[in-house]
């Protein structure tokens, strides 16, 4: 358990010699001890290719490497920042909302439109997420950024989970998400309610969802 | 569902927080305030602006940052007064024969029994003295103590800490692969290359995000020989003469003589 929450705002890693952190350009707020901060430039972890393939997905953040051994603070932009903890499943968040996780995790991308065809595209549109997102797996700690508080959702069989698009923060284990629209006639004359899409989440797993609308 | 709480001015709390973002202040005598922080108040209270008038003796002993007077107001009176600012996070801060140094538009308040000073680091002021003052910051403050390296913009103040000093982490910018980041603006920059270090027995304040409150000007020192950016105003961000090129790290390679 690297992370450690000090205030809604802040967290605080232990880093040990011979283990790494990946953390935000930027977003270190203090140190103690020995650390060195070094831009990644691949933005994570594979190597060249990983870093291609994140361009390519434009899930390239700007990241660094925290090496050494002592303790550091993170915080960033006056964001909420919780901590998940991985215990071999799957962690599926846009990078610019990762403010540090564990090295030992693994980061990969995926293409989300392979889930939902064509409405897999246009929910990459509407959420602004776009058609990638990154995730993270393996046994480790990540934490992540919101604007606003988290909250958290459970997704169980039988039992989707509707969230609105710009408050979908994260969301971890078996889920599969599919934009749903409710477009009547009344959207049609600009009197909607203003709810038309939703992302409706279905499987078993959890949903991280922001208390605001705002993306980051 | 809760409505708003509803404070009268026997409920509303003796000098300790409304909510995380106001402070209500007991008044009972007389408060310096920053200008513009007070939002309401019960009671009887008169805010008389500073550096003329019958508070003179007052100002000569806890005020002592002459240029930066017209920012600062003094109520007196008594009753209840609640303070914030733009929905910052408000805390109060009780010293005992002590001093601590904070950045100067994060300080919103502070009894007289304090003596409020410039501090030698531009843009800091310092407080000494025994009693209660009241400081806003961009998150909620976490304290630490030292040895510890800060993010210039993370740093909020500091209490009997006599070392703040610059640390400069360029680590990466050296050896071969340095170079070529260097020479090609490769990989670009981690933006911590640069930190406040303090050592020795104290308390660093730090809050909780890299957003700065807008400065307060603290008025410049007097332009003698051996006082740090006496006389002329510091000049403040690095500006770059010629536009930046794609190769450049910016200012950073001049800065560590690469």
């Amino acid at each position: 358990m690297p992370f450690r929450s000090l205030n809604s705002r802040m967290v605080e890693a232990q880093v040990l010699p011979g283990q790494r952190l990946f953390s935000q350009r930027g977003a270190m707020l203090a140190y103690k001890g020995e650390v060195s901060f070094t831009p990644s430039i691949t933005g994570g972890q594979g190597g060249v290719m990983g870093m291609i393939g994140r361009r390519i997905a434009n899930e390239a953040t700007p990241l660094m490497t925290v090496e050494g051994s002592g303790t550091v603070m993170f915080g960033h932009g006056g964001h909420h920042v919780h901590v998940i903890e991985l215990s071999g499943d799957t962690l599926y968040v846009e990078a610019d909302r990762l403010l540090a996780f564990d090295g030992s995790l693994q980061q990969g991308t995926m293409f989300m439109g392979s889930q939902g065809g064509v409405m897999g595209m246009v929910r990459g549109q509407v959420t602004g997420q776009g058609l990638f997102t990154t995730t993270l797996k393996g046994h480790g700690a990540v934490a992540v950024m919101a604007h606003g508080g988290f909250i958290e959702l459970p997704i169980q069989p039988q039992r989707p989970v509707h969230v609105d698009p710009q408050a979908y923060v994260a969301h971890r284990g078996d889920v599969r998400n599919k934009l749903s629209t409710a477009i009547g006639w009344r959207e049609m004359i600009g009197r909607g309610s203003g709810e038309a899409f939703q992302l409706e989440l279905s499987g078993s797993g959890t949903v991280f969802v922001q208390a605001s609308e705002e993306k980051l | 569902m809760n409505g708003p709480v509803i404070h009268d001015a026997h409920s509303l709390p003796v000098n300790d927080n409304v909510n995380p973002y106001a402070f209500s202040v007991d008044l009972d005598g007389q408060w310096f305030l920053q200008k513009g922080k007070m939002i309401a108040y019960f009671g009887q209270i008169s805010f008389h602006g500073i550096g003329h008038g019958p508070l003179d003796r007052l100002i000569r002993s806890s005020f002592h940052s002459p240029l930066h007077a017209a920012d600062w107001v003094v109520a007196e009176g008594r009753g209840r007064m609640v303070l914030a600012d733009r929905a910052f996070d408000v805390n109060s801060y009780d010293l005992e024969e002590g001093n601590l140094t904070v950045r100067s538009g994060n300080l919103l308040a502070y009894q007289p029994t304090l003596a409020l000073k410039q501090s030698i680091i531009p843009g800091f002021v310092t407080l000494i003295g025994t009693g209660k003052f009241v400081a806003a910051s961009n998150g909620p403050v976490v304290f630490v103590e030292p040895p510890i390296r800060v993010d210039p913009q993370a740093l909020v103040g500091w209490a009997d800490c006599p070392s703040p000093c610059h640390h400069y982490d360029h680590g990466y910018m050296r050896g071969v692969l340095g170079g070529v980041r260097m020479l090609t603006g490769f990989g670009g920059t981690s933006g911590e290359e640069h930190q406040f270090e303090f050592v020795g027995a104290g308390t660093v304040l730090l809050q909780s995000t890299e957003q700065l409150m807008a400065e307060q000007p603290t008025g410049a020192p007097p332009d003698e020989a051996g006082v740090p950016s006496g006389g002329t105003p510091s000049t403040h961000g690095n500006q770059p003469s010629a536009p930046r090129l794609p190769g450049q790290l910016g200012d950073l390679q001049r800065r560590f003589g690469l």
